[in-house]
């Protein structure tokens, strides 16, 4: 088998709690983004636009939307020989199964996978960011360090550096210290949990890890931490572009908020580099005589017959005459009855809002209504 | 009761103009995102049916560009699949004959070589969504080798193709070329027994510059022929007006319900994964349907909008069809027009066609 430079593990286990109802029976990953999009998209299609063709997903938490929407991987053009997608869930083995009990630890039961392919670099990457990143320039600073380990950075308002990890650096860009949601950050270069590790290093560290008593088998807590102390070289990359991590309700809808009023940002859409999506069979949209639709992005198979002002209609979602639809997000395959008034608001993938409902608070917390439904 | 599937894309038409001159009539693009040929593909697909032959016209660039493989349809496959076969120079010359003899002798080793019962024959330009499945099933219990697939029309109408006279037990009496008198319209589907289509290539292959329809037409009398009507909607092109009007049936609820929103029998076509539609702040849209990759700033009314166009500002597109990648310029206005692909509309430009003669903007061209 052709060796590779490099392959990715992209992280998608985890639940994503803090989504509250969107993530009851989706993972994170999976959740539905712009409309069309699901948030796995971003780490999909940045593989592919820097040229990986080989990525191991490590599911444990709800997979099946996930499973069915990567597929064979063909959407990403991952539908290749030697290498592709590989849906990696945790497994048994002669002594027992184990689940992923940290990120490290899912990277240590998939070591076989990766020896299968023997590459010279692993990228390890979070199945829940949304940002657009080229990682050859990555990997190029990497091996031009000859690091062990690089760690991508975003620079952060100082204000905010305590909530993230940071990471301290050299003026040559050396990790001296990380700390994890520091009180009082020295640095506000925060890990955007995007790692280039030699493969060697990183599996020897795995294995001594994993009989590490008291480990968390985490990247950030443990791993990092080790390597550091151990002495290995370990270097900053910094990027400067647009990321968001959507873990809560609110940087989830700003986000895809962007998409609409700060189009400069990030551009999902088209170029070299554009987000792939696993396209669905959906006619065009189709807009009724009454309708009224203003700054808006709607997706294929909706039908408005209702006003939408500044909202995201995500595919094959229904907006029935009389209603209005106000700075919200209505998730694919959501139905929106007659003379209802949707403010600020999510409304959960097929979910159903009868007729005459007022949802949401122009001045409140953007709220979330619905179960999901995927039999439609 | 294994079927397969054919499908002759090989016919074209002259009244298409520019319209044709890339592409084949099967290949013709509709609805926003599809070609013609996607009804019958995805109508077999629905089917269930995993052997499907395309005989394509000599030149047909834009329908192999389009169908690939068959992925959409399901048909990439080890067992069956789709296969793509070359018809004859004098199919897109002989304009209307759906099922010549000549493309059939030509690609009979795809009815030799399967052990299928029956065989669907279909062409590939009306949008319509069919369930092949009570067609099989009727004809299997018919016991005749073929099944013609008919719908009742208003009198009157323009409908032009073959006309059946069925007779009280659903036999078919004899096959018109007129509507004078017939309303039970020819849907260019049948259903035939392998075995008998292997004998009918036999007995008339000195015929082979005849279109099979016309050899059962003047053979009636040796063959029991049964019929089966289709009750759904049949959108036939056969004009640039039709075309339009056809394509504006996806704004008609119950068309649009019928033939894109069966959840058991999708249309599919070829994925594009473009971005959801942009409605700007000044946008209004009426009526219409728009596809994926748009940015509409301007008016759109009763129209179809194919993927990736741009309506700016204070343009106004009304009755009319914008194919994939149209710029319509700031304060343009179009109305009745056919647009082909990569067109831009300067601004300012105003286009008006004649109610049942739209004006054709032919492709790549800068107005």
């Amino acid at each position: 088998m052709k060796k590779k430079k490099m392959l990715a593990m992209l992280l998608a286990g985890g639940q994503g709690s803090r989504l509250y109802d969107l993530t009851t029976s989706i993972a994170k990953p999976a959740v539905s983004f712009g409309g069309k999009y699901r948030i796995i998209d971003f780490g999909l299609s940045n593989c592919v636009n820097s040229g990986i063709d080989t990525v191991g997903i490590l599911v444990q938490y709800k997979p099946l939307v996930l499973n069915r929407y990567v597929g064979t991987g063909e959407s990403w053009d991952m539908a290749v020989n030697d290498g592709g997608v590989h849906i990696l869930p945790p497994y048994a083995g002669a002594a027992g199964g184990e689940w992923y009990e940290g990120t490290a630890d899912a990277i240590y039961h998939n070591i076989d996978f990766i020896d299968m392919y023997d590459p010279e670099n692993v990228l390890i990457l979070s199945g829940d960011h949304i940002y657009k990143m080229d990682y050859n320039l990555m990997l190029e600073e990497h091996e031009a360090n000859n690091s062990d380990l690089t760690v991508s950075v975003i620079e952060v308002p100082w204000e905010d550096a305590s909530r993230f990890g940071i990471m301290t650096a050299d003026e040559n860009g050396n990790i001296v210290k990380f700390s994890e949601k520091p009180k009082e950050p020295d640095s506000n270069l925060a890990s955007m949990g995007i790692y280039i590790f030699k493969w060697d290093v990183l599996r020897k560290a795995l294995l001594e890890d994993h009989e590490t008593e008291g480990s968390s088998h985490d990247f950030g807590n443990d791993l990092i931490p080790k390597l550091l102390g151990e002495g290995k070289k370990l270097t900053v990359y910094r990027f400067a572009g647009y990321w968001r991590d959507v873990g809560t309700v609110q940087s989830y809808y700003d986000s895809q908020m962007d998409l609409m009023d700060n189009v400069d940002s990030i551009n999902v859409f088209t170029g070299d580099d554009r987000v792939f999506s696993n396209a669905n069979m959906y006619p065009p949209q189709y807009i009724g005589r009454e309708a009224n639709i203003h700054n808006s992005l709607i997706c294929n198979g909706c039908t408005v017959y209702g006003s939408v002002n500044h909202s995201i209609l995500g595919s094959g979602a229904v907006v029935s005459a009389g209603s209005v639809i106000e700075d919200s997000i209505i998730l694919p395959n959501a139905w929106v009855g007659r003379n209802c008034r949707i403010t600020k608001a999510i409304i959960n993938e097929g979910a159903v809002v009868e007729d005459n409902a007022v949802i949401g608070d122009p001045e409140g917390d953007v709220q979330v209504y619905g179960k999901t439904n995927l039999s439609i | 009761m294994k079927t397969i599937g054919l499908i002759s894309a090989n016919y074209g038409s002259s009244e298409f103009g520019e319209l044709l001159e890339n592409r084949t009539l099967a290949s013709l693009p509709y609805g926003g995102r599809y070609r013609l040929i996607d009804f019958a593909l995805s109508n077999m697909a629905n089917a269930g049916i995993t052997t499907v032959g395309v005989i394509a016209p000599a030149d047909s660039g834009s329908l192999i560009d389009h169908i690939g493989v068959g992925n959409p349809w399901s048909l990439a496959r080890k067992r069956g699949g789709l296969f793509v076969m070359p018809g004859s120079v004098y199919g897109m010359q002989k304009s209307g004959s759906r099922f010549l003899m000549r493309d059939l002798l030509k690609c009979d080793r795809f009815f030799y070589k399967d052990d299928a019962d029956y065989v669907i024959m279909s062409g590939s330009t009306d949008v319509c969504n069919m369930d092949f499945g009570p067609f099989i099933k009727a004809h299997a219990e018919s016991g005749k080798p073929i099944t013609m697939m008919y719908k009742k029309v208003p009198r009157g109408e323009e409908f032009h193709g073959y006309f059946l006279d069925i007779n009280d037990s659903g036999g078919v009496n004899a096959i018109h070329n007129e509507s004078v008198g017939w309303s039970n319209y020819f849907a260019d589907c049948f259903i035939i027994n392998r075995t008998y289509m292997l004998d009918f290539l036999k007995w008339y292959k000195a015929l082979e510059y005849m279109d099979m329809i016309e050899l059962i037409r003047d053979n009636m009398h040796s063959m029991d022929i049964g019929t089966f009507e289709f009750r759904g909607y049949l959108g036939k092109i056969k004009n640039p007006w039709e075309f339009l009007k056809v394509n504006q049936g996806m704004t008609d609820y119950d068309i649009r319900n019928e033939v894109f929103c069966n959840p058991e029998r999708p249309i599919f076509t070829k994925a594009q994964d473009e971005a959801p539609v942009f409605h700007y702040p000044e946008a209004d849209v009426r009526n219409s349907v728009i596809s994926t990759g748009c940015i509409v700033e301007g008016r759109v009314e009763n129209s179809v909008i194919f993927r990736s166009c741009h309506i700016a500002k204070g343009a106004v597109v009304r009755n009319s069809v914008i194919m994939m990648h149209g710029t319509i310029g700031e304060g343009a206005v179009l109305d009745n027009v056919i647009v082909d692909k990569y067109v831009t509309i300067n601004p300012g430009v105003k286009i008006y066609g004649g109610e049942r003669e739209p004006v054709i903007i032919g492709k790549n061209s800068t107005i």
